[in-house]
């Protein structure tokens, strides 16, 4: 399976697709067409877990800003993983800037939301 | 008797499964949604007090910018002035009739506001005559009057390496002040509309103001001797339509030199 990766741009983050289980998204997310803009990302995941029902992958994401449509996005993202991580070892690092409440307050809320997905807050 | 199960049961009873499951991922998803929504709002309630108080925050500094090269710039001009036995308030009047002057001819409030600014930096370069020179009590032989009309020279080549836009008037301002409309002035002996619009306008305010103040080496003149040699300079030393624009609105320049009269007169 090949690698994929979006370049940052103003409105979107760098995105690191790696086959090899790591996957990156850092930087800012307000597009205009929030789920046109990550559904390649999408198909790429559902394809990823078709070809590796087991693993272990993790997820890195620093998303220093977002808006809701992200916000929403973020959310169907998870429900992916969760779908996909009882067979599937999946750790996903919410890494946030300590002044960034709104950052933190997201990390908390996917926890809350997503008990059986491994999610840790990691302060920079 | 045996009755048997209606099939349809079955049937119901696997829509009301699929019904409970959709109905259930409905009520997560609204719950999600609202959640998201009210994140939302108290991400943008922060944001928005956030650039409420950064744009507070440009507007203090640019007031601050300006304020303070306000300050600078009539610092310059007091500086250029008192080395030209000028004294008083004799910087802000030239100031204050330069751009009256300015919006009488048609220039905009914020290019006549920044001529006010300006105008008080015409004589700067007489901070580079020499005080023999300056300070001289009796007249000038040909050769002091050639140093000393250089200041127009100097002042325009030290305000003109300035990129700000008021540096670059004062340079103008500077340079012409002394040029006349019928082309007998210095440095370039220029004529009529060749000599830019801030050139004429301070050369007329400059030369009212210091005629109508006294100095220890001159009593200040009536206004019926002003007037009269400004009628009789209207299109040689002056602008006419300066003078005409002096005349039609005497009384605001009046009142200015009213409200900004040296304590010393």
């Amino acid at each position: 399976m090949k690698n994929l990766i979006f370049e940052a741009t103003k409105y979107t983050p760098e995105i690191n697709l790696d086959a090899k289980g790591i996957i990156s998204l850092v930087g800012k997310s307000y597009p205009e067409n929030t789920f046109e803009f990550y559904k390649p990302m999408i198909k790429w995941l559902e394809e990823y877990f078709e070809v590796n029902e087991f693993g272990t992958t993790t997820i890195n994401m620093e998303i220093i800003y977002f808006n809701s449509s992200s916000s929403k996005l973020f959310f169907d993202f998870f429900d992916l993983l969760e779908e996909n991580c009882e067979k599937h070892t999946i750790t996903v690092n919410w890494i946030y800037d300590g002044e960034n409440v709104s950052a933190q307050e997201a990390g908390e809320d996917f926890i809350e939301d997503f008990e059986s997905l491994k999610i840790k807050l990691v302060e920079k | 008797m045996i009755i048997h199960e209606n099939r349809l049961i079955h049937e119901i009873e696997i829509l009301q499964e699929s019904f409970a499951k959709t109905t259930t991922k409905l009520i997560k998803d609204v719950k999600r949604q609202d959640k998201i929504m009210a994140r939302s709002d108290k991400r943008q309630q922060q944001e928005y007090d956030e650039l409420q108080r950064k744009f507070a925050e440009v507007e203090a500094l640019q007031k601050e910018i300006e304020d303070t090269q306000k300050e600078v710039v009539f610092t310059m001009g007091a500086i250029g002035e008192s080395r030209s036995k000028e004294t008083g308030n004799h910087v802000k009047r030239v100031a204050e009739y330069s751009k009256i002057f300015a919006l009488h001819y048609g220039l905009e409030e914020k290019e006549a506001e920044m001529l006010k600014q300006a105008s008080p930096m015409h004589d700067i370069g007489k901070i580079a005559i020499p005080d023999a020179i300056l300070n001289k009590p009796g007249r000038f032989n040909e050769n002091e009057r050639k140093i000393m009309d250089t200041h127009a020279q100097l002042g325009y080549d030290m305000l003109n390496v300035s990129d700000r836009p008021i540096l670059k008037m004062a340079a103008i301002v500077a340079y012409e002040h002394h040029e006349k409309w019928n082309g007998t002035g210095y440095p370039n002996q220029r004529k009529g509309e060749e000599i830019h619009i801030y050139g004429r306008i301070t050369a007329l305010a400059d030369v009212f103001d210091a005629l109508g103040s006294s100095r220890i080496y001159k009593e200040a003149w009536s206004d019926e001797r002003i007037f009269k040699i400004f009628k009789e300079e209207r299109g040689e030393h002056f602008d006419p339509k300066l003078i005409d624009i002096f005349f039609d609105n005497l009384d605001e320049f009046l009142s200015v030199r009213d409200n900004l009269r040296d304590v010393t007169d």
